[in-house]
């Protein structure tokens, strides 16, 4: 079952956070609803639409950037009271502006996330949670990991409020008062949690379902217990679409049961419906341009049609409506709706030249200032919305910039060797300038030219694992007077590993121990500086274990560590000699003495290697099935067919086209492989003492004739 | 001739769509969204290799699409008449698929065109070029119209009357050289060009009446002849892969860094630039406003159709692999031309021209929503703006902050070469207080390997100064787009300094000399009717001088090459310039005559060092050309020796005399052996030649641009004949005094 739906631009706010727009509950059974949303400037805005045009219920003045709006009210009346959060204040205004609370928290951190549940306030602010009843502190945890949503079940088969934490580390924290009750491990940093049935819904489960979403683009649906959790199903990302920032259920398809309507930080809008085997799937799909921080359902425009409403980053208010567009209406209808446009756009022209006016002004007193030698120049901090992940499909990075207004250009450098990846998506020209290693350490230098409105840039890049430094990338959007802002981005030296929830035993592992006077907070730098997806928080405790794996070659990494001793086992030996190097580089920074040892497993690079086999033949493979193809497509259209050939080399011919989507799609995986097992080789006789880097060009040789046994024995025999 | 029954089964399964009436077809527009979808799509089968497509009717009534793939062939799709071919020749069918006939050339292809070519002939006429040869070909007939040897090879291909020539030319476009045969093969136009041709179209560009070819060349210069005359150089900044005409005046172009445009005359309307690369163009009208598009074919399989005012899309459509050409053609004989876009996977798709309904709307969002979108934009950018002017005025500390006063000083010199560094070009920015350049980027075309350069320094390098070394590889104006960040050393938001700086043409020139250096022995002389005081003004426009000359004697130390380039002029108006360098005595001619306005000038030249280089070019030319013959003769014995010893093997083999046999074939395999090597030094030698004849070419076109005008025509085609008369010493003649006579 498909649908159909409209695309209706409403209006525009400032820069809005996740999770700040909502619609107000409809008055009469068909009435459109009222809109809520909360941007960066502060103000609050409440709007409804008459006859195709926004008209303000209320507005706020401006203040402290807002960060997120849950409605509230009591028990058993309609949820129609407004609850924003900015710093760490949260205040409360009935659905006419009138703002009936301010309530401080008196936390040293700017709240993140919030939610409302009657006469409960749930705040959370980077790593607490605080949970308030009336205003009166009730119950306080600290997390492991940074908090990014929260939400909160109330059931008539639960006994008590539930409240559930989102957190970095990939799981969804169940509390119990003040403690934890039990967490739940999800499959990638959780970003997002909203109620599944929030009105109650039908069945026995109502009420204790939630949904997540990830970072990297996965939702799911889990019951939550008692003491303990259920997943009911999950959806994955296969097509590499962006993060989820907003999930919201409301019945759009009109089947009787509710949709779930998903926004994400690409852009994209999509409806999952339910099939008789109540499995979710895709019913609607579309792309806007920039971020989709908040997403609802409800009838806004026109009455009686229902749609999916969306706020972006840079602040439009867009429907998404099941009203058919003028174009199918009839010809009378067509001549109404210009006019109406018409009227909207006069009145759009005559405040643009309104600004203009006061822009020169602006313009020329800037201007003026100039001249003077006391007067400084100061442009106000434009906001830039960034995410810097590791895509676990390919082991490479994606970096996104989102700006409010148009970006101009954007300059890359990096110190430490890095690739640049061509992504689709992106429109920019891009161009490499010349690098100077010595004396400025630039490895890299590139720029991209964005065409017109693009508000939004894709960047992928690949690090090496071992090389580490930072990445800058300076953005100047098209606005005057012209500035640019830098970002930096850390490129670890196990760049490529991953938090993950356990690990296989059983491999054959090589141990790092370091025994020396730091302290539980100093080696837990090291490790954050080492290691992505470690909290920079030092662990409460005595001791902490952090577990990771190699996205690209699948290998493990158990880091075990607390005040004066700290253990490193991984089945990958590469992987403990970049350890070493790092860690007693870093102790070196700090004058520490550090007394290491290893326990080297010899069969751990058979192991790895192994691993590695199947991957690299694969690779091989491809690699010569794809280099055949041209000649073999000649050989077709020189004999007319293709039925003389063997059945291997039709095949090729049948799969071309898979083939070559295939190789395209992993530029330079063969190099990284070959790459990885020389640092095998290297590293595996490190240990032992002795330098082979002048074998290194018989070990290409036998790669170039790969067969796993004559690598392996290479590895086993070679005389030193 | 063609039966009832052969166009009543036109359109076979492959053309599917093409059943579907108009208004099945617009309902169906809007059920996908898009308004305009492709009106039949097939798929081929058969690679097509990029920019080599045509269209043509071959039998005078069908159009035919045509196009070189893979092994050295040409396909012809001919849905239009099954099973009436005839299969001899050249012409064989394809197995895979009846429509399709394959045109074996046996090398690769180059370049095809298609269109009438002879005074007579009722169908179009396949034109096939390759690294050596032109094939001129009648489909219809199955025969060979010509066959010619071209030396200069022909990397591109344009069909038609040019200026007054009466007959119809197939020009071919090659290294440095043009050729126009007409249709008994016989040549009728030949002149050199700047570098290797790319791309050849033919328009009106004065507006006269007649035919102009335009050629667009790997010197990045898209060159304007009629005839043989040379009217107008446009330089760009990549090699230009293709043009085509738009209307009146008006062509547009494209380039390999990924641009396209449109000119009008020698005045740029519009370009973009895209990361992807723009395979192939072509005009037509797809919203049926009556003015055509241009339509780009990309390289990541994207179609778009441009507005030729303003370059804003209009339309666009996705192909999954690169696209190979765009053609146009009634290919469902209704009337109606049909833009015609292909792959190099061999996917087809029409497309229509909209119907007047649309109101040249193509794009599915609605263009109110859109308008009212921008102006949104446009508000929240001046909010955005004006925002920015207020916090400034109240708040006067920060992160970011510098004093309201500051202003970027830029400055060009000439700097010789140190042991350290390269000659260059030295830019230095620097800023008047204590603030410090985080970051300068300089975006300039043709002078950096990409389009930018960026200047990053290290943390402890940070400083309110940056120079940056600029080495132009070619004596052309640039300008320099300069974006300097200046904030404080800690600061992560910098205030954005946007400058833009030219570089004048001959940057590369240090006017302190170094007395020790030889005079230059190259020269050039010629008569200017101007004051002294005017070419003191090209000087000082022209050249980095620090403090400007006020007399037109000056001597230049070369940057690039280290010779002297000194510059006099005589009370009687007479300008000669002493250089070794011929590619920059032209420039510097070209350059001052445009400078002055100067139509027609003459002049003297003597290169001793390069006309002796020439002279031993030309002595290789004839080596290689013996070798070649030689060569040539050997391959005919070799087969006929072949010829023998396989009936002789065969022989052994029926008669069961299986050691013989063994014996030789065994000697056949070393002669195959010693073919393949012989082979491998044919082309070694057809390269080398290849390349001396290029240098041939180009050193006529250097003598040309030392004159400007009708004198430069004279001497190419001079020099031309001295060639083609095998007379070097009157060719050297020619090259000296401009003329062939005396």
């Amino acid at each position: 079952m498909e649908i159909h739906l409209n695309r209706v631009d409403y209006i525009q706010v400032g820069v809005t956070s996740q999770k700040t727009m909502r619609l107000l509950p409809a008055l009469g059974k068909k009435a459109t609803q009222k809109v809520a949303i909360a941007d960066h400037d502060g103000v609050l805005t409440c709007f409804g639409m008459k006859k195709g045009e926004a008209v303000p219920v209320f507005k706020t003045l401006p203040g402290q950037k807002i960060a997120r709006m849950d409605l509230g009210g009591a028990a058993g009346t309609p949820q129609e009271k407004i609850f924003v959060c900015s710093g760490s204040q949260v205040r409360g205004f009935t659905k006419k502006g009138k703002q009936f609370l301010t309530f401080e928290a008196n936390l040293t951190e700017s709240i993140n996330a919030m939610h409302v549940s009657g006469a409960d306030l749930f705040v959370c602010a980077s790593y607490i949670y605080n949970h308030y009843c009336d205003c009166k502190d009730q119950d306080y945890y600290l997390s492991g990991d940074k908090i990014n949503d929260i939400t909160c079940l109330t059931s008539e088969n639960l006994t008590r409020l539930v409240p559930v934490l989102a957190c970095q580390d990939r799981v969804l924290r169940v509390l119990q008062g003040s403690e934890l009750a039990y967490d739940i491990e999800v499959p990638g940093p959780p970003s997002v949690l909203e109620l599944y049935n929030k009105d109650g819904g039908n069945d026995l489960s109502a009420g204790e379902e939630i949904l997540y979403g990830t970072t990297d683009g996965k939702i799911g649906l889990v019951q939550i217990g008692e003491d303990s959790a259920a997943t009911k199903w999950e959806i994955d990302n296969d097509k590499k679409k962006g993060g989820i920032l907003c999930i919201d259920t409301y019945d759009i398809v009109g089947d009787g049961v509710n949709d779930i309507l998903v926004g994400r930080d690409d852009g994209t809008v999509e409806v999952f419906g339910f099939d008789s085997s109540s499995e979710p799937t895709l019913r609607f799909e579309h792309v806007l341009s920039e971020s989709v921080t908040s997403i609802q359902g409800g009838c806004v425009g026109k009455e009686s049609y229902d749609e999916v409403l969306t706020a972006t980053y840079t602040g439009w208010v867009t429907g998404l409506t099941t009203e058919p567009q003028k174009t199918e209406a009839g010809p009378g209808d067509e001549v109404r709706m210009s006019k109406e446009t018409q009227s909207k756009v006069e009145a759009l022209r005559a405040e643009l030249e309104q600004l203009q006016v006061r822009v020169l002004q602006g313009r020329e007193q800037y201007q003026q200032t100039s001249q003077s030698s006391t007067a400084v120049s100061a442009v106000p901090v434009f906001s830039i919305n960034d995410k810097f992940t590791l895509c676990q499909d390919d082991a490479s990075y994606s970096l996104t910039l989102e700006v409010q207004t148009a970006i101009d250009n954007l300059l890359l450098q990096s110190d430490v060797p890095i690739d640049l990846l061509d992504v689709d998506k992106n429109s920019a020209v891009v161009s490499f300038s010349e690098c100077d290693s010595e004396p400025n350490g630039n490895f890299l230098l590139a720029t991209y030219r964005c065409q017109a409105n693009t508000t939004r840039l894709e960047l992928k890049v690949r690090s090496i694992e071992g090389q580490y430094g930072t990445l800058q990338a300076y953005v100047t959007p098209r606005l005057q007077p012209k500035t640019c802002q830098v970002r930096q981005y850390q490129i670890k030296p196990l760049s490529l590993h991953q938090r993950t929830h356990s690990i296989d035993q059983d491999r054959p592992m090589n141990r790092l121990s370091l025994v020396g006077q730091f302290s539980f907070a100093e080696i837990h730098s090291w490790v954050v500086f080492c290691l992505p997806e470690v909290p920079e928080k030092t662990p409460a405790g005595e001791s902490i274990t952090f577990y990771f794996h190699n996205t690209f070659l699948g290998t493990h990494l158990e880091a075990t560590y607390c005040k004066g001793e700290g253990h490193f086992r991984s089945d990958n030996i590469s992987t403990i000699s970049i350890l070493s190097d790092v860690l007693s580089k870093e102790a070196t920074k700090r004058k520490i003495n550090l007394n290491i040892s290893y326990d080297i497993d010899d069969d751990s690079v058979s192991h790895t290697l192994k691993m590695i086999h199947p991957k690299l033949e694969y690779q091989l493979l491809l690699a010569r099935k794809v280099q055949l193809i041209d000649a073999l497509k000649e050989l077709q259209v020189h004999e007319g067919n293709a039925d003389f050939l063997i059945p291997e080399y039709r095949n090729i011919l049948d799969e071309s086209a898979s083939l070559l989507e295939e190789y395209k799609k992993q530029p330079a995986h063969l190099e990284r492989l070959y790459g990885m097992i020389t640092d095998l080789f290297i590293d595996k006789f490190k240990f032992k003492g002795q330098n082979v880097k002048t074998k290194v060009s018989s070990l290409l040789e036998i790669l170039d004739n790969y067969d796993l046994n004559s690598l392996l024995n290479f590895f086993n025999d070679v005389d030193m | 001739v063609f039966s009832i029954v052969s166009v009543l089964k036109l359109f076979p399964a492959a053309l599917k769509p093409a059943t579907l009436t108009l208004a099945t077809y617009a309902w169906l527009a809007r059920q996908l969204g898009t308004m305009l979808v492709p009106i039949f799509t097939l798929k081929l089968n058969h690679k097509i290799n990029p920019r080599m497509v045509t269209v043509g009717k071959f039998d005078g009534v069908h159009p035919c699409l045509t196009a070189a793939t893979q092994a050295g062939k040409v396909f012809i799709h001919n849905p239009h008449a099954r099973g009436q071919r005839p299969v001899t020749h050249r012409l064989s069918q394809s197995t895979q698929d009846s429509d399709i006939s394959l045109l074996n050339i046996n090398q690769a292809v180059t370049c095809l065109t298609a269109g009438t070519l002879g005074p007579n002939t009722t169908g179009d006429t396949l034109l096939v070029g390759s690294q050596t040869n032109l094939l001129a070909y009648d489909v219809h007939d199955n025969a060979d119209i010509f066959y010619r040897e071209v030396t200069d090879g022909a990397n591109a291909i344009v069909m038609g009357k040019l200026g007054d020539i009466p007959n119809p030319l197939a020009i071919i476009g090659g290294n440095c050289a043009l050729q126009g045969f007409d249709y008994e093969g016989n040549d009728h136009f030949w002149t050199v060009t700047g570098d290797n041709v790319r791309s050849l179209v033919l328009c009106d560009f004065t507006g006269d009446g007649k035919n102009e070819l335009l050629v667009g060349s790997e010197d990045f210069d898209i060159r304007v002849f009629k005839e043989d005359e040379l009217l107008s150089e446009m330089t760009e900044n990549e090699t230009v892969t293709s043009l085509c005409h738009m209307h009146g005046s008006r062509f547009g172009y494209a380039l390999a860094n990924g641009t396209v445009g449109v000119y009008d005359r020698t005045a740029r309307y519009w370009r973009i630039k895209s990361k992807n690369h723009a395979m192939s163009i072509h005009a037509f009208d797809l919203n049926a406003d009556g003015v055509v598009e241009l339509i780009t074919g990309w390289s990541n399989g994207k179609i778009d159709a441009r507005s030729d005012r303003t370059g804003e899309v209009i339309f666009k459509d996705n192909f999954s692999s690169s696209v190979a050409g765009v053609v146009e053609g009634d290919y469902r004989l209704d009337g109606q031309q049909q833009l015609i876009c292909c792959s190099i996977e061999g996917e087809v798709r029409g497309y229509l021209p909209a119907s007047k309904d649309l109101k040249g709307n193509l794009m599915d969002t609605s263009s109110e929503q859109d308008l009212i979108r921008e102006l949104s934009q446009r508000r929240q950018n001046l909010l955005l703006e004006l925002r920015n002017y207020e916090e400034n005025a109240k708040t006067n500390s920060g992160v970011g902050v510098i004093p309201a006063n500051t202003q970027l000083q830029t400055a060009l010199s000439v700097r010789p070469a140190t042991e350290a560094q390269k000659a260059h070009v030295e830019l230095s920015i620097s800023t008047p207080n204590e603030t410090i350049i985080r970051a300068v980027l300089i975006f300039a075309e043709g002078i950096f390997e990409g389009e930018s350069h960026v200047v990053h320094p290290s943390a402890q390098n940070l400083s309110g100064c940056v120079r940056v070394p600029i080495v132009p590889p070619k004596d052309i104006p640039v300008d320099l787009h300069i974006k300097a960040f200046v904030g404080g050393k800690i600061s992560t938001q910098f205030h954005v300094f946007e400058i833009t700086r030219q570089l004048p043409r001959f940057s590369m020139y240090d006017i302190a000399v170094d007395s020790s250096v030889a005079p230059p022995s190259g020269r050039v002389a010629f008569s200017i009717n101007d004051r002294p005081q005017r070419v003191v003004m090209w000087l000082n426009q022209n050249f980095l001088l620090p403090e400007g000359v006020d007399s037109p004697d000056v001597t230049f130390t070369s940057l690039r090459g280290g010779g002297l380039l000194s510059i006099s002029m005589a009370s009687n108006g007479q300008i000669t310039l002493r250089t070794d360098d011929i590619d920059l005595a032209g420039d510097l001619v070209q350059s001052l005559a445009s400078f002055l306005a100067i139509e027609d000038l003459s002049a003297e030249a003597d290169f001793p060092g390069y006309f002796e280089e020439l002279r031993t070019t030309l002595t290789e030319v004839d080596e290689f050309h013996s070798v070649h013959q030689k060569l040539t003769a050997a391959m005919a014995d070799h087969s006929n020796y072949i010829r023998n010893m396989l009936v002789q093997a065969e022989d052994a083999r029926l008669m069961g005399d299986m050691i013989t046999m063994k014996k030789r074939y065994r000697e056949l395999y070393d002669l195959n052996r010693d073919l393949i090597n012989e082979y491998k030094i044919r082309s070694n030698n057809h390269n080398a030649l290849l390349a001396c004849l290029k240098s041939v070419n180009q050193a006529i076109q250097r003598a040309g641009r030392l004159r400007v005008g009708k004198p430069k025509n004279q001497v190419i085609s001079a020099c031309r004949d001295a060639i083609k008369s095998n007379n070097v010493n009157a060719l050297f003649r020619v090259m000296r005094a401009g003329t062939a006579s005396s």
